[in-house]
């Protein structure tokens, strides 16, 4: 051991120069967090889709990390037309307007179609089904009220830090919105 | 049509919480239905409550403390495994790798560097409680807290030995990685770290077809590799071994005096442990050594300001990670491919965007690239720095005198322990050969560490 | 850890080998099982993201088969039955990726937990040999490591050298430098002439309405002496268009090119100019901004109205409902926008003019107080809007021309109560002149230094074209209301203007001082514009008279040809053949096959 006393010494200086050091990164965190901590949240943020930006490109089914992605159609009944020609349900030109498959627009029969009165027709959305392509955001869009539209839904999003379909969004629609609001609803205007 | 507007106020109530967005213009009038049909109303899931992130850092807090009880007073592998195998479970499978300390560098570079971003108190403590940690005692968090470790740890089959000089090359990779996934996450354009995570897919069960591939070579590397992404790649790694390198305590195979027997080393899957070493006799060899210590603290500046130069030059290919910039460019390109009749593909309709308002996107490119300008040559010195502090490490000569383990490459997995005689005699295990000191002294040694000094 | 392999008695040993060869083979099977899952996990998992039911071909091929008979009960069915069976299966991918995952984890565990295991029972205890030289080991080692890091850091350098050389970027480095490259995207750099035809091959075809300047004259012509549709003489051939449309053929090289639609359907095709073989057709369908309802447009107008153009690389057609496309001489889809659906009582039939690579589209539509009309200059290569001027007019017919007049390449339009002419680099009002009235559809011609307008049934102007602002008191050379036409264009040579009014009556002037000199009536409608061919004055009545006249300060009937079918649109005259469209066909009048040579 006599190999160890004789390093006494440089450990010595060595241990003082660490505890020097551990001394500033100490520091260091603690000026970090003065300075964040003024500007950090307690609340959270989620990310959400703005259905103004939405151009229905189609990416949230395939973007998202979650195998059936968390991006589902949603439907704002008050700005439904319940027209029997849907075209967020109906192909362009379809054969019949009736449920056949041949018909319907969406890739998993996820749109319901009901009657209501005459000539109405209501259209829901079973969102176990539906795996957020917006192909009847599209045609209801592009061609109907826009009472469909895509948004996050946040019992299936994980929170990504990172979010993957807002990387390759073409819209640039996806951002962080408060937790405490975390839904973009489209709603009618006051009527 | 009373019946309507109350439906509409109930609607309106549960929609309070949205900002208007504006009715779009409706081309079919809403029915007046005839019928008594209520209309749905919209369904709003919660997303997960808030407390429960708070629930995550408590669940942070304890398991740092417990894993410093289980690595530096029980010394119990065990316990670490057992502890590894919760931290799986929790952060792991059940939290899906997202709140995460690797990647909440990224969130606190960018609230630095960027007062509008709105960093959470959750993610500010993630990131830097570990690192606190690592201050006092090493590298607890990833021994047993990580998932990402944990992962690694619990599939390690048989240890491969990685070179030791491959190993010290290797090693500079964390640190370029982290100051890569810093700068793209203080120029607000990217979250590296979080993107080519390739456990995170795993804990998953989905994610990119590439990321999982990766996260399964690696699993499949970690049976014969030990902790491969941490030691080669993890950038939060990086900054904990800098951390664990001035740590108050640290750990220490043997509980009292070192035999000089081996086995520690022989233990160690990933290279950390150190064997002792003389200070150098010879005045010769120490003074080529200084003189190669002198002239590597003279290329240090050089080889940071190379590093800046040349950073520098990669501002224009660097932005281009930043997705304004991309769309920019492809947008100005004269030789643009003209987007096809009727075909919408998510390119094309990103270039019409840019169309409709290009200056407001040409501004959002240009700042970004501003960005890049000084974030490039801020990279590139650091690469440099990096280079130079890591050759200069790998020319200081360290005196030891027993087997211990690298400060900043210790892990703390405790597999070590066992394999130290003078801990099996500690343990009782094995009976104390007659030359050595009673068991009561080396209990009584045992019970003060850490740190143990030698007797 | 060390203490399993200390057994050692015999039949313990065995057991111990018998355990041994177990955990292999069980470490065997859990990675064989894990290879098969993982692989099973990757490729289903990749392939539901790429696909779903929609995707099939198969039902794809079904659907397409029950547009062509849609009350084919079985085949709904059968699509129906398919559709169940590929949404199941989708869902199945997705279930079992699900399973998988957890299956995978539950064998990589089994593996990781029996390998040890095995492992354990074969570990030898460490039996380190007593190393010496640990300073020399370690120097060696700190070396190796330095030159190692050396390596890295030169890989690492070489990298960014390597990623540097990308460094060249459309986006500026300075945020001041922005404007400009908005400005340059905007035109004023222009668009890439480099491979655009030479001018003197635009005046060789026939590449926009009323030819190469919309001043239908061409001096070096001959018609065949004798034209009779009933045994052929005259005629090259003549082929049915598929779908009706009252806009003009053009031609370019060997290919004539037509677009026709219907209130649904359009579709523009292209037919070999010396055989009439149609040479392909395209739809054009799913055009980005194009109205969903279908418009309704009169008869009279259709919705094909508009004649095509084409920049010598590429043709353009517009359509009654803003419709415009873009496709490649062999019939490759460009680009297609819709500059908006047009607001127009008669349906809109203004054509489209080329010039230097861009496309000039006047875009009258609506009333002047609504502020909706515009003229754009298009990329023509990418349709990319290079910059566009509000008109204070309201709907209007008329085609607008290039001109390159006083000096300057001039955009002549006209509309509402206005002549406006623009720079045509980059759209700025040169000069505008008042005296239009009613629903202007005789398109401007620029000849002998003049430019050529007619206000409808009221008055033919003669302007100069070298002023600035408003003009309307200074520039006017002359004016007559002498039998001014309401639909058709004039024509000159330089020397004289001819005029033939849709009542049928055709007059001649004198470019100099707008003197009458002569008038004839042809006695029949005429709904197309007359055009000059060296010398002679062509007129094609509604009915379908060819008539031609001498181009002279007299009148003299030269020779009339039936051609049989109603025709509205105005002939292309290219390499001694005529083109004519009918409501029915296109007829090309000249030498058979095999003659048709056009000059470059």
């Amino acid at each position: 051991m006599a190999a160890g006393l004789s390093q006494e010494e440089p450990v010595n200086r060595r241990q003082f120069l660490r505890g020097g050091l551990r001394v500033a990164a100490m520091t260091g965190v603690g000026a970090l967090v003065g300075a964040l901590a003024g500007r950090s949240a307690t609340d959270g943020t989620v990310w959400q889709i703005d259905p103004a930006r939405c151009l229905r490109c189609g990416q949230c089914a395939t973007e998202c990390v979650l195998e059936q992605s968390a991006v589902k159609c949603v439907h704002t009944h008050a700005i439904c037309g319940y027209c029997e020609l849907c075209t967020g349900y109906f192909v362009p030109d379809p054969n019949a307007l009736n449920t056949g498959a041949e018909n319907q627009l969406c890739p998993t029969a996820a749109i319901r179609r009901k009657y209501v009165e005459d000539p109405y027709y209501e259209y829901t959305i079973d969102e176990n089904l539906c795996i957020g392509c917006g192909k009847c955001v599209e045609g209801c869009n592009r061609f109907g009220n826009g009472s469909l539209y895509l948004q996050i839904r946040h019992d299936r999003c994980l929170n990504c830090n990172e979010c993957s379909i807002a990387r390759v969004c073409p819209g640039d629609a996806i951002h962080r919105v408060p937790a405490r609001h975390p839904y973009l609803l489209k709603t009618t205007v006051s009527h | 049509m009373k019946r309507r507007a109350h439906t509409f106020l109930v609607g309106l109530w549960t929609w309070l919480a949205a900002a208007g967005v504006a009715g779009a213009e409706q081309r079919f009038p809403p029915p007046d239905f005839e019928s008594g049909y209520q209309l749905p109303v919209t369904q709003t899931p919660a997303p997960r409550a808030e407390w429960l992130q708070y629930f995550d850092v408590l669940v942070l807090l304890i398991a740092l403390g417990l894993a410093c009880h289980l690595i530096l007073r029980k010394r119990s592998r065990a316990g670490v495994v057992g502890l590894s195998l919760f931290s799986l479970l929790y952060f792991g499978f059940y939290r899906e790798g997202c709140i995460c300390a690797i990647g909440s560098v990224q969130n606190v570079a960018l609230a630095l560097f960027d007062r509008s971003y709105a960093l959470p108190v959750t993610v500010l403590v993630f990131c830097l409680v570990p690192i606190v940690f690592s201050l006092v005692v090493g590298r607890a968090f990833c021994a047993a807290v990580c998932p990402h470790g944990a992962l690694q740890d619990l599939v390690l089959l048989k240890p491969v030995k990685v070179p030791a000089w491959l190993e010290h090359a290797l090693g500079v990779l964390p640190y370029l990685y982290l100051g890569a996934g810093v700068m793209f996450a203080a120029t607000g354009s990217a979250f590296l770290i979080c993107r080519y995570d390739p456990f995170v897919p795993l804990f998953r069960l989905s994610g990119s077809v590439l990321m999982l591939t990766t996260g399964a070579a690696f699993v499949v590397l970690g049976m014969f590799v030990g902790r491969p992404y941490c030691r080669f790649v993890c950038p939060y790694g990086a900054l904990l071994r800098l951390g664990a390198l001035v740590a108050r305590w640290r750990v220490r195979v043997t509980p009292d005096f070192c035999t000089q027997c081996q086995l520690c080393e022989h233990s160690c899957p990933f290279g950390a442990m150190r064997e002792p070493t003389a200070p150098a006799a010879n005045p010769a060899a120490q003074s080529a050594d200084r003189r190669r210590l002198g002239w590597l603290l003279l290329l240090l500046p050089v080889l940071i300001a190379a590093g800046a130069w040349l950073g520098g030059k990669l501002s224009v290919p660097l932005s281009r990670l930043d997705p304004n910039v991309a769309l920019a460019e492809k947008f100005l390109d004269p030789r643009k491919a003209a987007p096809l009749p009727g075909v919408q593909t998510p390119q094309s309709l990103a270039l019409g965007r840019a169309e409709d308002n290009p200056k407001e996107l040409l501004a959002a490119a240009a700042a970004a690239r501003q960005k890049f300008a000084a974030a490039s040559w801020l990279f590139g010195g650091w690469v440099g720095l990096v280079i130079g502090v890591k050759l200069i490490g790998l020319s200081l000569r360290v005196a030891r005198t027993d087997f211990e383990p690298d400060r900043g490459a210790c892990f703390g997995c405790a597999r070590c322990f066992s394999f130290c005689p003078n801990e099996r005699v500690r343990l009782g295990l094995q009976p104390a050969p007659a030359n050595l000191p009673a068991p009561a002294a080396v209990a009584a040694t045992a019970a003060s560490v850490p740190p143990a000094k030698p007797a | 850890m060390p203490a399993a392999a200390r057994t050692t008695s015999p039949a313990s040993a065995a057991s111990t080998a018998v355990l041994h060869r177990a955990l292999v083979n069980v470490v065997v099977m859990a990675s064989l099982f894990c290879v098969i899952v993982g692989s099973a996990f990757l490729i289903r998992y990749w392939r539901a993201k790429a696909e779903d039911p929609l995707k099939s071909p198969q039902a794809i091929a079904l659907k397409d088969r029950l547009r062509n008979e849609p009350r084919n009960e079985q085949l709904k069915q059968q699509i129906r039955e398919l559709d169940l069976a590929l949404r199941r299966q989708y869902f199945r991918h997705l279930a079992f990726s699900h399973t998988g995952g957890w299956l995978l984890v539950g064998g990589l565990a089994v593996l990781i937990l029996s390998g040890r295991q095995a492992a354990r029972l074969r570990a030898q205890p460490p039996l380190p040999a007593l190393k010496t030289d640990a300073e020399k080991r370690a120097a060696r080692t700190a070396a190796l490591a330095r030159w190692a890091v050396a390596g890295v850091a030169l890989a690492t350098g070489a990298g960014f050298l390597a990623l540097s050389l990308s460094a060249k970027s459309t986006l500026p480095d300075r945020p001041q430098d922005l404007a400009k490259s908005l400005a340059k995207l905007s035109g004023e750099g222009g668009p890439d002439l480099a491979d655009l035809p030479k001018p003197a091959e635009f005046r060789a075809n026939w590449p926009r309405f009323l030819g190469p300047d919309g001043n239908a004259c061409v001096t070096n012509f001959t018609l065949p002496t004798e034209i009779n549709l009933t045994n052929g003489t005259g005629v090259a051939w003549k082929t049915a268009v598929p779908l009706l449309g009252f806009g003009s053929p053009i031609v370019w090289s060997n290919q004539v090119f037509l677009s026709g639609a219907t209130m649904t359907n359009r579709a523009v095709f292209c037919f070999d100019a010396a055989t009439g073989a149609l040479v392909w057709q395209r739809p054009v369908t799913n055009v980005p901004g194009s109205p969903a309802q279908p418009l309704e447009i009169p008869d009279s107008t259709g919705y094909a109205a508009p004649t095509m153009a084409t920049d010598g690389r590429r043709v353009f057609a517009w359509f009654g409902n803003g419709d415009l496309a873009a496709f490649t001489l062999a019939g490759a889809p460009v680009w297609a926008k819709s500059l908006g659906v047009p607001k127009n009582m008669y349906g809109h039939a203004t054509s489209l003019a080329c010039w230097q690579g861009r496309l000039i589209v006047q875009f009258d539509q609506g009333e002047p107080e609504e502020g909706k009309s515009r003229l754009y200059a298009l990329d023509s290569a990418s349709g990319r809007v290079l910059w566009q001027k509000s008109r204070p007019v309201g709907a209007s017919w008329a085609t607008p021309i290039v001109a390159d007049a006083a000096g300057k390449p001039q955009i002549i339009t006209l509309g509402g109560k206005w002549v406006i002419a623009y720079a045509a680099k980059d759209g700025t009002e040169l000069w505008r002149f008042q005296g239009l009235n009613g629903e202007v559809t005789p398109s401007p011609i620029f000849a002998a230094g003049l430019v050529f307008v007619i206000s409808p049934s009221d008055q033919l102007f003669a302007i100069r074209p070298d002023g600035f602002g408003d003009v309307t008191k200074t520039h006017q050379a002359w004016a007559s209301d002498e039998n001014v036409p309401d639909i058709t264009s004039p024509v000159s040579d330089g020397e004289l203007v001819f005029t033939a009014a849709s009542s049928g009556l055709a007059t001649c002037f004198d470019t100099k001082d707008g003197k009458k000199l002569w008038e004839q009536d042809l006695e029949s409608e005429i709904n197309a514009s007359p055009v000059l061919a060296a010398g002679r004055l062509i007129v094609i009545t509604k009915k379908g008279t060819l008539i031609v006249a001498a181009a002279a300060r007299e009148f003299k009937l030269i020779a009339k040809a039936e051609l049989r079918e109603n025709v509205l649109a105005s002939p292309a005259l290219v390499a001694n053949h005529l083109f004519v469209r009918t409501t029915k066909s296109l007829i090309c009048l000249g030498a058979k096959a095999g003659t048709l040579e056009v000059k470059r």
